[in-house]
């Protein structure tokens, strides 16, 4: 055996998201659950084109189904919009390091989400909208280029609507469908009160998103232990050989793709 | 481990009944102007003592490109693991390329065994020999602590006249000799001293200098992570990553896919890959997170001195000297580097 070797997966389901993004059910043959934390990705296999690092966007459960929500850049996310229901790929992990839920039981919770940051972001979102009560506050910001390519809409709709969730979204630019604030992710912030010292802030987003939203809530004087990110890197193996994801001396596929951000701002290649 | 006295005759001899009995043996030989390892017809062709190959013995355990996986799509879709060796000698391995081994042994073995690599390993059998004479102009490993292997082999020869002294690093060494092994004396143990200290005086007196201590470098490195020392040599890097093909402890890949023309089997390999190539870091978006080659020269250095000495407490950079030859515009060598910074900043 080697920790190069696949399991075998069947889609069950497709789904059209935006124009670049779909969303994948998919279940392993064995049957068995993938058992991940919030934030850890798989590697995903498309027979004869290659890998891709591929965050988990479903909550995590005991049910065999998870979803893949993948935009379609490349050869091995563009080979994966070709494939249908039915089909099968091959899947590695859950890899890296993701949230551990428990430590945010009782706290407030900032979540915010740049572009396909959500993503990831929603795996983590559902698990703690799904136990509601475990949390305090719950506050949701999203930010999307344009309205068009805002992702999982009829969730968003849902978050609104509820009570118990602070949710904004904005668009970097509008439409006349769009009736919502119309700005990059920061102009959100002046909206919304929280306390920093009680609140966990979570960042997912474009590496270009990070420098300035970390800007804004270190105003708000949040502490950097309070702050929580995930980092891309491009990844070959995933399992901390091939190199390719270090930041400095860290490995991203092992220590993150999530950190603390008072773990890794000292390190100059981070962010 | 025991150490014994082989007569030179007896173990070339034995080496050649491996050889006529088609076991497949790896040597350093001349080709052309150069030296490179290869597999021997007989031990005649081997060059014992330099000079030193271009490429380090890694490819034997780690090769250039390595299947992983295969697959076969028909009816269904079957995956197999590519764990293959075949049983090889590497015979005539400087200390500075068993190091290397032994470091790749530690990074393969690390949690999520990489059993592609330690089945060649374990179907590789590893007999070092002792440079006596530096085998390279351009070689340090007097001053990196690696005249003498760390750990990751059978045997390790010594050539004393007649005979070769020989340290035994396993079972499987032991047992290869035990047919022509003598025990050793008190005057061979001597004799092997007296070899070694005119060994350590002659590599002081032809091997540059390490001005910073060896074990100061994860330091000196850290220290000067923003030293314009990077940027002013990465200026002159062209980004070609021979420094990194040639190294015995580079072990970056990438893995690509290898499909059949009728596209029903295909397989996966790996590749060596360097972290001074640009596109190292490149990520869908179009981002490159090392962009600038100084980060890249840095980032090199840094891992053999810094980061993976810092986690394995030992350097990784056994100073076989093949990148600063290799590098056609002379930035690269670690030891000079090192030097340049302990020298700036009128340090000391
Ligand atoms: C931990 C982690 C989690 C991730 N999670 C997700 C996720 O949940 N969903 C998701 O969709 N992605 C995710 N990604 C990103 C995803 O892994 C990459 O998009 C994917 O590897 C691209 O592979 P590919 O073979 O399709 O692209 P490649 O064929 O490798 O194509 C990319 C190459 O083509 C060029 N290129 C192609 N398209 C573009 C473009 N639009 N802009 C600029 N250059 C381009 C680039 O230069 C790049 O080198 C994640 C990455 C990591 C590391
Ligand atoms: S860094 Fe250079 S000198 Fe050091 S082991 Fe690698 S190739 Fe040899
Ligand atoms: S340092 Fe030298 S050998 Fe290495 S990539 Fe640059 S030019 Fe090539
Ligand atoms: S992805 Fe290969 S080491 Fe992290």
């Amino acid at each position: 055996m080697t920790v190069y070797k696949p399991e075998i997966a069947k889609i069950k389901k497709v789904e059209q998201l935006t124009k670049t993004e779909r969303l994948f059910d998919i279940e392993l043959l064995s049957g068995k659950s993938l058992d991940h934390q919030p934030g850890q990705f798989v590697e995903v296999y498309v027979f004869g084109v290659g890998e891709a690092p591929i965050s988990i966007s479903s909550e995590p459960s005991k049910q065999p189904t998870f979803q893949l929500c993948v935009r379609a850049v490349g050869n091995v996310t563009n080979a994966l919009h070709n494939k249908r229901a039915g089909e099968k790929i091959g899947i590695r992990g859950p890899y890296g390091k993701g949230f551990e839920y428990e430590y945010f039981i009782g706290k407030d919770i900032l979540f915010i989400a740049g572009g396909l940051g959500l993503a990831p972001l929603r795996s983590f979102i559902r698990a703690v909208l799904n136990s509601r009560g475990d949390y305090g506050k719950v506050y949701i910001l999203y930010g999307a280029r344009r309205p068009q390519e805002l992702l999982f809409r009829d969730e968003l709709k849902e978050w609104e609507a509820r009570k118990d969730v602070e949710y904004h979204a904005t668009v970097d630019v509008g439409d006349e469908t769009w009736q919502g604030n119309v700005g990059v992710i920061t102009t959100l912030f002046p909206d919304i009160r929280f306390d920093p010292r009680k609140t966990q802030a979570i960042i997912i987003g474009p590496p270009v998103m990070y420098r300035f939203v970390i800007n804004e809530l270190k105003n708000r004087r949040v502490p950097d232990e309070n702050i929580w990110i995930s980092l891309e890197r491009k990844m070959k193996c995933g399992v901390g050989k091939c190199g390719h994801c270090q930041i400095n001396n860290v490995y991203v596929c092992q220590e993150g793709p999530v950190f603390n951000y008072k773990q890794i701002k000292s390190l100059p290649e981070a962010i | 481990m025991k150490s014994y006295l082989v007569s030179k005759g007896d173990f070339l001899e034995l080496i050649d009944g491996m050889i006529e009995n088609g076991k497949e043996v790896v040597a350093p030989v001349k080709q052309e102007n150069q030296a490179n390892f290869k597999r021997i017809k007989s031990t005649k062709d081997i060059l014992w003592s330099g000079p030193q190959t271009v490429i380090s013995p890694k490819g034997f355990v780690f090769p250039q490109e390595e299947e992983l996986i295969e697959y076969e799509v028909e009816d269904g879709i079957w995956v197999g693991s590519k764990v293959e060796a075949k049983s090889t000698v590497l015979l005539g391995i400087h200390p500075c390329d068993i190091n290397g081994i032994a470091l790749l042994d530690k990074v393969f073995a690390e949690k999520n065994l990489d059993e592609n690599y330690l089945k060649k390993r374990e179907s590789a059998t590893i007999i070092g020999v002792e440079c006596l004479t530096p085998c390279s102009p351009e070689s340090f490993c007097y001053r990196k602590g690696s005249v003498l292997p760390w750990d990751g082999f059978d045997l390790f020869l010594t050539d004393v006249g007649d005979d070769f002294f020989v340290e035994v690093g396993s079972e499987a060494g032991k047992t290869l000799i035990s047919g022509i092994s003598r025990k050793t004396i008190q005057s061979d143990a001597k004799k092997l001293k007296k070899i070694r200290e005119k060994r350590d005086n002659l590599f002081a007196k032809k091997q540059r200098k390490l001005k910073p201590k060896l074990e100061e470098l994860p330091k000196l490195l850290k220290e000067n992570y923003d030293s314009p020392i990077w940027d002013e040599r990465g200026a002159k890097c062209f980004g070609c990553g021979s420094c990194n093909m040639v190294c015995p402890t580079c072990y970056c890949f990438d893995v690509r896919d290898c499909v059949e023309i009728n596209l029903k089997k295909g397989s996966r390999s790996r590749f060596w890959d360097g972290c001074m190539l640009t596109d190292f870091t490149r990520i869908a978006s179009g981002e490159i997170f090392r962009e600038e080659r100084g980060a890249r020269l840095r980032h090199r250095t840094n891992r053999k001195d810094f980061y993976l000495f810092e986690k394995w407490g030992r350097t990784f950079c056994t100073g076989c000297g093949r990148c600063g030859k290799a590098c056609l515009t002379k930035i690269v060598d670690p030891l000079d580097i090192e030097n340049e910074l302990y020298g700036r900043k009128g340090r000391r």
